[in-house]
């Protein structure tokens, strides 16, 4: 397959360096310098802008299967996926960092209607979203949704006194509904069985109907009774920090706080939000974190766009007492080291996009829902072809390492126990390890079409 | 500052001002008055004499029209109008000092009178008295921009110098067109209240002059004793109603009207202004209960007391300078706030309280967090530094000169709560204090100098100050010259 990518930045080559193996990858970037970058893969670069037709002639667009436009600018890669549109009929995916082109409703619509753009990504608020999701999870590490918000996902890490860690799992009486489907022991991932005990340290991952997650949320797992004020501090009123912002504001249930350097976005800032205290400075200024008595955040989110300065702040936010860091991380390569040195949740906006580029790439009967634990585990739908036999969970020669977490049947979602039936025609939500990510895929055989 | 600018558009201002002088003389022949009939007429021609001959003697407006020029041009029309006013006044027998006080108090719909024996006046006179409070109401430069297209740019600064509200208020793009939907709207209410106080059994002629100084937020009744005089409950909560509309943003009315139903009330000064009229009149009727009034009457002239004066109407349903000190308290303390910006009401207005609140209540707030952004917010929208900046310097002009006023009229001879009232009611545009200038007395007793005082007062409240005290920089006049 004949694939071309606009800008060799982050994304783009994070992009060619997945998909170089399989296929033929062309980047295009304008400057020459960051064909160095690429020279270790096996990829074409070819020197010159996205948005001229020559350049994109030269790459083969009339060929290509997909065209990526992931420059740092949005008209860029607009222009870029609609040229390629024209001259070509790749499948086009373009990613946008501000609202303009997406901001009314139906945008995206609009966008592939008259630019033949297939897909937009927006990894910003995506990433914002996520945070907030996380946010409205109090003591959770990982907060997701599927199915339109009917199944939830929360990743917590067990502390000393959490009641899971009392006995085997079957004796635990987790609310109907809800399902522990995997820990994490260090290192390992394990799918838990009735008598698995689970220990303090552990990461625990769990699905359910929203309701009894809130119960778990709250009683079984922190032992703490849940707290109805939160306090967020958000360093960084940039793009992602104003999105988050601008939803927590709307929540009387939390107390929020905006530190950002630049004293014109700071009025912008609080003109737009009603209830946010904007403080005009740097987040990583001690003197001021102090006197504002940030230690005493419940959540510290730091969104600044550059990593040392997001990792300063996050550990003086630490050391300040903050109960749960998050932060945002550009390199996807320094994921690991900021959750090493002590930020809870590192997210990478820009990690996430690629993942599901490349997860479209592969194709199949299934969908990238959601990637966990910095690619080492992932969320897929599945959907289960329509001549397939109807047969109980635990009969089920299932791949090793994944469990079936929720499963939709016409309107109905249901979280299932062992002797629940998969049937022809129904969607499962499965979790599974990156190491068995393929074999799941390909368990319903390879696609109809 | 170029004079022969002012003069000709001051003339202009005059010309057409002439024409309302047509309705008394009517009114005085309908009532075979006709002594009056002719003070009204020669004061009329007068006026157009002096209209024109300043439109002839002066050359056109230029483009460049100056903001000071403007200022300058809305003070002087006001003075000169008020001055010319007053001329029928002396003609019936005022004296030149209480005709001009009656006059001023008659256009800037302040409502403190100088007359001590009402039976002296005739129908015309009380007519004329409650039509100059409502051309006051709504205001000459309102008349002057809806009926005269021809000076675009000019009339802008002239309107917004007229009624410089914190918040510009526009409903069309055209200035022309503003000003006639706030016309059509003004009449439109009046018409309504005559009919509904005919319904209740008012005469024609005491509903229209009362309807003049209801929806001018004014104040002048012709009974002497006010609406009390009439004693009819029903009229009084019809009066309530219509001070309420006249004391609440006219563009707003008109947006619901134009079907924008939610436009008063997603406005926050209009919420804040009903929550003072409802908080207050459940207190004072609380008290006149207290008192030993029944219940109902109690709430009604609770209401009525409360919304008069709030809206610096300054109508009496019953004699207020005989309650007690703590509802008397309740007025006094509303004399200060005043209605909403873009009303007929005068004071220092419900939004400047709300921002400067707020203003006050954030720098609080930066004690604490010293580094914050705190920007002052009104409808959701930030309300411009420069804007704070004119509000909180209006507030203090304000202080000043209710306090050197205050001074002036207590070193003159009068009592303290008679020099405190009396200055407030007339900076505020409201009209009876107590003690000696209550609903019931009048302004005639005070010393010479001080109605002098008090009838600027009147002019510079209504103008809300900066208009007019902007002039007063020497740096101003310095410089002017004829063209």
């Amino acid at each position: 397959m004949r694939l071309i990518i606009v800008g060799g930045g982050e994304v783009g080559h994070a992009l060619a360096r997945a998909l170089s193996p399989d296929h033929d990858v062309f980047v295009i970037d304008h400057n020459p310098a960051v064909g160095d970058r690429f020279a270790s893969l096996d990829v074409e670069f070819l020197p010159g802008s996205g948005t001229s037709l020559s350049v994109l002639r030269k790459a083969g667009v009339e060929r290509s299967q997909l065209f990526v436009a992931c420059t740092g600018q949005d008209e860029v890669n607009v222009v870029a996926c609609a040229l390629a549109n024209q001259i070509g009929s790749p499948e086009t995916i373009c990613l946008v960092s501000r609202e303009d082109f997406l901001g009314a409703d139906g945008g995206s619509a609009l966008l592939r209607e008259h630019f033949g753009i297939d897909r937009v990504l927006w990894p910003e608020a995506q990433l914002a979203a996520d945070i907030v999701r996380i946010i409205e999870a109090p003591g959770a590490i990982d907060a997701e949704e599927f199915l339109d918000g009917r199944v939830r996902l929360l990743e917590y890490r067990l502390e000393e006194r959490s009641p899971l860690c009392a006995g085997p799992l079957a004796t635990m009486h987790l609310p109907r509904g809800a399902l522990v489907v995997a820990v994490k022991r260090g290192d390992q991932y394990m799918i838990p069985r009735g008598s698995s005990r689970l220990l303090p340290g552990d990461k625990v991952f769990l699905m359910g109907h929203p309701e009894p997650m809130r119960m778990i949320q709250s009683r079984l797992v922190t032992g703490r009774p849940a707290r109805d004020r939160q306090s967020v501090t958000i360093v960084g009123g940039g793009d992602v920090g104003l999105r988050i912002a601008q939803q927590l504001d709307r929540s009387p249930d939390i107390d929020l706080r905006v530190i950002e350097s630049n004293s014109a976005r700071g009025e912008m800032l609080a003109a737009t939000l009603s209830r946010a205290l904007v403080l005009n400075g740097d987040g990583t200024d001690l003197e001021l974190l102090e006197a504002e008595e940030i230690g005493r955040s419940d959540v510290l989110v730091s969104v600044i766009d550059n990593d040392e300065r997001n990792l300063f702040a996050s550990l003086i936010g630490r050391q300040l007492g903050v109960r749960k860091i998050i932060t945002r991380v550009s390199k996807a390569g320094s994921l690991r080291l900021f959750e090493r040195v002590g930020v809870d949740v590192p997210l990478s906006a820009r990690g996430a996009a690629v993942a599901s580029i490349v997860y479209g790439v592969k194709g199949g009967r299934s969908r990238l829902l959601a990637v966990l634990e910095e690619g080492q585990a992932e969320i897929l739908e599945l959907a289960v072809p329509a001549g397939f036999v109807s047969t109980p969970l635990m009969d089920l020669q299932a791949p090793p390492d994944s469990i079936v977490g929720a499963i939709r049947r016409g309107d109905e979602v249901i979280v299932p126990h062992g002797d629940d039936r998969i049937e022809g025609g129904d969607t499962l939500i499965v979790f599974t390890t990156a190491a068995s990510a393929d074999q799941v895929r390909d368990f319903f055989g390879p696609p109809a079409d | 500052m170029r004079l022969a600018v002012i003069v000709h558009l001051l003339g202009g201002i005059i010309r057409i001002y002439a024409v309302t002088f047509a309705a008394p003389i009517l009114v005085a022949a309908w009532y075979g008055e006709w002594r009056d009939a002719y003070g009204f007429l020669g004061a009329g021609l007068l006026t157009l004499v002096i209209g024109v001959v300043a439109v002839r003697a002066s050359p056109g407006i230029p483009d460049d029209f100056r903001r000071a020029e403007g200022m300058a041009v809305v003070s002087a029309a006001w003075l000169v109008v008020a001055v010319l006013s007053a001329i029928p006044f002396v003609w019936t027998g005022l004296g030149p000092i209480d005709a001009l006080f009656e006059s001023m108090s008659g256009l800037t719909t302040t409502g403190s009178t100088t007359l001590v024996d009402f039976s002296l006046y005739g129908k015309a006179f009380f007519f004329w008295r409650g039509l100059i409070m409502w051309v006051g109401g709504l205001g000459v430069i309102a008349l002057f921009v809806a009926v005269l297209p021809r000076q675009a740019i000019a009339g802008r600064e002239l309107f917004f110098a007229e009624a410089p509200g914190p918040t510009d208020e526009k409903l069309t793009p055209q200035l022309r067109q503003t000003a006639m939907a706030l016309w059509k709207l003004y009449v439109g209410l009046s018409a309504a209240q005559v009919a509904a106080l005919l319904v209740t059994g008012m005469p024609l002629y005491d509903a229209v002059c009362n309807t003049f100084a209801t929806l001018a937020a004014g104040g002048f009744s012709p009974h002497a004793q006010s609406i009390m005089g009439y004693k009819n409950p029903a009229a009084e909560w019809v009066i309530t109603v219509f001070m309420f509309l006249a004391g609440a943003n006219f563009a707003l009315q008109y947006r619901v009207l134009r079907g924008e139903p939610g436009a008063l009330f997603c406005d926050e000064e209009f919420r804040a202004y009903s929550g003072i009229v409802v908080v207050s009149s459940a207190l004072v009727a609380f008290y006149l209960w207290q008192a030993q009034m029944p219940v109902l009457a109690a709430i009604r002239h609770g209401a009525f007391q409360v919304v008069s004066i709030l809206t610096t109407t300054g109508f009496a349903s019953v004699d207020f300078e005989l309650w007690s000190d703590q509802p008397k308290m309740v007025l006094l303390a509303l004399m200060f706030i005043g209605g909403c910006a873009g009303s007929a009401s005068g004071g220092p207005k419900v939004v400047r309280h709300l921002l400067v609140a707020r203003f006050t209540i954030l720098e609080l707030a930066r004690t604490l967090h010293p580094r914050a952004v705190l920007p002052v917010k009104l409808g959701g929208r930030v309300v411009p530094d420069a804007v704070m900046r004119a509000v909180v310097v209006f507030m203090l002009f304000y202080l000043l000169v209710f306090a050197v006023c205050t001074t002036i009229v207590a070193l003159l001879g009068a009592d303290l709560v008679t020099a405190i009232t009396a200055t407030i009611v007339t900076l505020g545009n409201t009209g009876p204090g107590f003690s000696r200038v209550g609903p019931m007395a009048n302004f005639a007793h005070l010393h010479p100098l001080s109605k002098i005082v008090l009838t600027l007062a009147m002019w510079v409240g209504r103008l809300e100050l900066l208009t007019v005290l902007a002039l007063l920089q020497p740096g101003l006049w310095r410089k002017a010259r004829w063209r």
